[in-house]
């Protein structure tokens, strides 16, 4: 933080009848209210810095998620393992065998994406459309992945150099070089996926199938390929994240809990089958995350996130951009 | 009118598939055998009493086989010790360090001949159970050992929630439990309830007092805990102690376990300028990624860890260069030479790096061995119980081992252990002081 921030920590409950959480009987920690002084904008500039570098990992994860769902009507509760695989298949690539970082990016990638179609085609075609089915038949998948993965490379919580390291540091706001690079490339997907849907043949056809699978049928498109390729693409961005933030983060076969939590939670909020939707949830998480675990902490911030749902899920159940079944 | 065998066969016959389908197999022939029809619609014929005399005679046949291993089994009887510890997730590095070091002892007794305890001998076998730091598993995990795997003597829990959650299973069963959770709560008001490592309560104090001895330039300091039990009581602990050397108490942070993005934690506490940041009793994985992410954001003060050891694993986490100059509680020496055979040793159960909570642990177990031995008996654990407080002091590994922390908890539960002081120098675990028992 710059000098002269002027930020300081207050007792009183202020306007926004927070209480200190000294001497409070419960063990439940009520935040102390950031009482800012000066430099507000500066502070709030790292704090949107912040969020919108959380938000791009949160986009990528919601994507995949809400895409199968879209086409697929699979609750992929195996998400947050294919991120999980993407972060291991680096630590593999890169952390042990010492193969350059983005070249083991584009592999686990790959090899993330091929998994996805090879499960699905295995387990999960015959359960299209099957929602409950397909919910607890992930959930199996999602188990037997971590615990494979924890045989396999135990159960331990390991690390991976940093592609890049040192900061930007613009007008007094920090920007880690690595997230700058997570974002960059991020984006540059993003905006891929944004291409290959709206122009591609196949990606036209994956939304074609999204719309009305007996439609698209008539058309010539083949369902069983595109739902391939839909969970193959889903499971790439699921990938793609873990293995971005693989040398952010340490890496365990329990990582992909918390990245699947906040799928849910963006896609619920943006609506699920959206693909707008998952993109101004992701922001709009990522920002709210931030904001509330700045100035109030992380419990806060979790409690706000799911007061969100809770208010979507009775205003709005479609989801901000959903469309009402 | 059937005979009770017969009927007695009716009915299993009418629950069995197999002795169905043999009837029914006898009963195209039946005709020509003299079968007669039993009250209850049962078909019996001499061939089936002669498949039910068969199936009699293979199962006790059996029976007597089983008898006769067990007679075998009896000449080498196993005594089950049962370990409830973090072996996954965040944490996992002391958790395995629980088992670890309890699996070496006992496998130092097998190979040794076993245990003998009054005449007969026992191989020693662990049972662990994965609780994950959650004390809802930890309840499972201990449930099962006492019911199912019926063990009287149990080294863990590791987190202070878990180990709140089982106390009273231990005492209303009069379980001998070892813990290692820091909580104070976990040594109020127990008999069978001991720990046998020193916590924040017992070496905070000395390893300030030495940062404040060597490092007059901090004044202020900021403390971050996880958000639990074990993190609400050492935080307590650590203010308090702070506090006592004149140190300004800038910031105190609580985050979840599951935590991984420490910016706006950090964005939060560099905002108040310390000049000191205390882990405490942050898991090193995640300790390391603060370090990382504050260096990061710019922060320029020191670092310390007053809490559970292991810095590989912070220095993996955050680096070699931005984990420079951190202050650490180290638990062991590990230029021990019984160290280095530990690692060897430990390297057969789990991936190195080796946690030193082995050490802690290692220590315990043959404790718990040599007390089951003087006692006499492996069931009467109040017995065990007064042979494992007589045994002090106690050469352990590193030095002499007393019980202890009366004025504190109110008994001495408390095992007082060799301390040292640290600092990770060039991604490496520098001992700068050592602090005898108590």
């Amino acid at each position: 933080m710059a000098e002269g921030s002027g930020i300081r920590w207050t007792n009183d409950p202020g306007p926004l009848g927070f209480a200190c959480r000294h001497g409070f009987p419960v063990p439940i920690m009520l935040p102390k209210v950031l009482v800012i002084d000066m430099d507000m904008l500066q502070l709030s500039i790292q704090v949107g810095v912040n969020g919108l570098m959380f938000g791009i990992v949160y986009i990528l994860m919601a994507l995949g998620f809400t895409m199968i769902f879209g086409i697929m009507r699979v609750v992929n509760f195996a998400h947050g393992e294919f991120y999980m695989l993407g972060a291991i298949a680096v630590l593999l690539l890169f952390g042990k065998l010492g193969y350059d970082y983005y070249l083991s990016l584009t592999i686990a990638v790959l090899f993330v994406g091929l998994f996805g179609v090879v499960v699905e085609r295995l387990l999960l075609r015959s359960l299209v459309g099957r929602e409950l089915n397909s919910m607890i038949m992930t959930l199996a998948i999602s188990i037997t992945m971590l615990s494979m993965v924890a045989i396999i490379f135990g159960p331990q919580e390991q690390s991976v150099d940093r592609p890049v390291s040192g900061i930007f540091q613009i007008a007094g706001v920090i920007i880690p070089q690595d997230r700058v690079m997570v974002g960059a490339i991020a984006m540059a997907v993003l905006v891929v996926f944004y291409l290959f849907l709206h122009y591609a043949r196949f990606g036209l056809a994956m939304r074609a199938v999204a719309q009305d699978s007996g439609a698209a049928e008539l058309q010539g498109i083949r369902p069983g390929f595109i739902y391939s390729l839909a969970f193959g693409v889903g499971s790439m961005l699921a990938g793609l994240a873990g293995a971005l933030m693989a040398p952010i983060y340490t890496i365990s076969p329990f990582m992909g809990d918390v990245p699947m939590m906040m799928a849910f939670i963006v896609v619920i909020l943006g609506g699920l089958g959206s693909i707008p939707g998952a993109v101004v949830g992701g922001l709009l998480l990522g920002l709210v995350e931030s904001v509330f675990s700045t100035f109030f902490g992380s419990t806060a911030a979790t409690m706000i996130a799911f007061g969100m749902v809770v208010l979507i899920l009775l205003v709005k159940p479609s989801g901000l951009m959903g469309r009402a079944q | 009118m059937a005979t009770e065998a017969e009927q007695a066969f009716c009915v299993v016959s009418n629950n069995s598939l197999y002795l169905r389908r043999a009837i029914q197999v006898h009963r195209g022939d039946r005709a020509d055998q003299g079968s007669r029809r039993v009250d209850g619609g049962c078909i019996v014929c001499e061939k089936e009493m002669t498949v039910k005399k068969s199936i009699q005679a293979s199962v006790f046949a059996l029976a007597g086989l089983a008898a006769v291993s067990s007679f075998q089994v009896s000449a080498d009887e196993e005594l089950t010790i049962g370990v409830v510890s973090a072996l996954e997730g965040p944490g996992s590095e002391w958790g395995r360090g629980v088992d670890g070091g309890t699996k070496i002892a006992a496998k130092e007794i097998n190979d040794a001949g076993g245990l003998t305890v009054n005449g007969t001998t026992y191989q020693i076998n662990v049972r662990s159970y994965n609780d994950g730091y959650a004390a809802s598993a930890a309840v499972s995990a201990v449930t099962r050992l006492i019911e199912q795997d019926e063990v009287n003597f149990i080294l863990g829990p590791l987190g202070s929630g878990s180990a709140l959650a089982v106390k009273p299973m231990y005492e209303e069963n009069g379980i001998l439990a070892l813990v290692n959770s820091y909580s104070p709560k976990t040594l109020e008001n127990v008999r069978y309830t001991y720990r046998v490592l020193p916590t924040t309560a017992e070496y905070s104090g000395p390893i300030v007092g030495w940062i404040h001895e060597n490092h007059p330039d901090i004044k202020s300091v900021a403390i971050i805990s996880p958000n639990d039990q074990t993190g609400w009581d050492s935080q307590k602990f650590q203010e308090a102690t702070y506090e006592k050397f004149g140190y300004d108490i800038v910031g105190t942070e609580l985050f979840e376990r599951s935590t991984k993005n420490f910016q706006p934690f950090v964005t939060r506490i560099m905002a108040q300028k310390p000049d000191l940041i205390e882990l405490d009793t942050t898991p090193p994985g995640t300790a390391g990624l603060i370090i990382r992410q504050a260096r990061e954001m710019g922060y320029q003060g020191r670092f310390s860890k007053i809490g559970g050891p292991g810095v590989p694993e912070i220095v993996d986490a955050a680096g070699k260069d931005f984990a420079e100059g951190t202050i650490v509680y180290v638990a062991a020496d590990t230029n021990n030479p019984k160290y280095q055979e530990l690692e060897e040793a430990y390297a057969e159960i789990y991936s190195p790096p080796m946690n030193a909570f082995n050490v802690f642990f290692y220590d315990a177990a043959h404790m718990l061995f040599q007390a089951i031995e003087r006692a006499g008996t492996v069931e009467d654990t109040e017995k065990v119980r007064q042979e494992l407080e007589a045994m002090a002091p106690y050469e352990g590994m590193q030095g002499t081992l007393n019980w202890g922390g009366e004025d504190t908890y109110g008994n001495n539960h408390q095992l007082q252990t060799p301390t040292f002081v640290g600092m990770i120098k060039d991604g490496k675990e520098v001992i700068v002081n050592r602090i005898g028992v108590q």
